[in-house]
């Protein structure tokens, strides 16, 4: 009997760790979509209503869900509260954000580029730093949403899977 | 005789699980994982088959050889 229960429980672990794995990986592309969406916003802000960094962002964060908006939120605290460049506002705050999101090594060094020439040209060559980043986060979705068909159904099956050969083995 | 049974049934739940297993990693282009899982499991299966075969040595030898 306690035997059994512990089989149970087993199988069910290694399942939830399978459909968790699974959920990062469809979380991916999804997060990836927001970012793109996002930088569009900031774009708009910039170019036709020239809005101020920290106003832009704040109102980026009021508009994205969670774990970009605490991003932006954070990025506009640090550029009223303390004295910083907005170069290192943004990797902070994106440093400090990126451990709760399903987001890779190279988006984070797209978007650290992208926040070393925030806010240090035109509003021009500003508009071409964002299509720049746009498309190299396109190409990161692309391969994201790739992944995702690929390893999405193995990673759930690969849950079960072993919990049960964990039990056998150990029955 | 209980626990032969026992150990054959374990045998053939390994040899299905471990056959999926083959099989899920080998459709996603993982062949190398499938291939070190699929030879594990033989491994293990051989362990087990070997310590059986010993214990059957062992009963042949007491019957039929001096001790």
């Amino acid at each position: 009997m306690v035997k059994l229960i512990g089989a149970i429980f087993i199988i069910v672990a290694t399942t939830v760790i399978g459909f968790e794995a699974s959920r990062h990986l469809s979380e991916r592309p999804r997060q990836l979509r927001d970012l793109k969406s996002a930088l569009q916003s900031l774009e708009a802000e910039i170019m036709y209503s020239h809005t101020p960094l920290h106003e832009a962002a704040r109102r980026l964060a009021a508009q994205l869900s969670k774990p970009l908006s605490t991003f932006f939120d954070g990025f506009a605290g640090k550029l009223i509260d303390t004295e910083t460049t907005v170069k290192q506002a943004w990797e902070t705050s994106l440093r400090e954000v990126w451990k709760s999101t399903a987001l890779k090594k190279g988006e984070f060094e797209i978007m650290k580029q992208f926040g070393e020439t925030l806010g240090r040209h035109d509003r021009f060559s500003q508009q071409k730093h964002i299509m720049l980043t746009l498309s190299h986060l396109e190409r990161e979705e692309a391969n994201a949403i790739q992944a995702q068909l690929k390893y999405e159904k193995m990673v759930k099956s690969l849950g079960f899977l072993s919990g049960l050969l964990l039990v056998i083995l150990l029955f | 005789m209980g626990l032969e049974v026992d150990i054959i049934f374990k045998i053939a739940g390994v040899g299905i699980v471990v056959a999926f297993l083959h099989t899920v990693l080998d459709q996603v282009g993982k062949k190398e994982y499938a291939q070190w899982v699929t030879l594990f499991g033989f491994i293990y299966i051989l362990f087990q088959v070997a310590t059986i075969v010993d214990d059957l040595f062992q009963k042949i030898k007491s019957v039929f050889l001096f001790q």
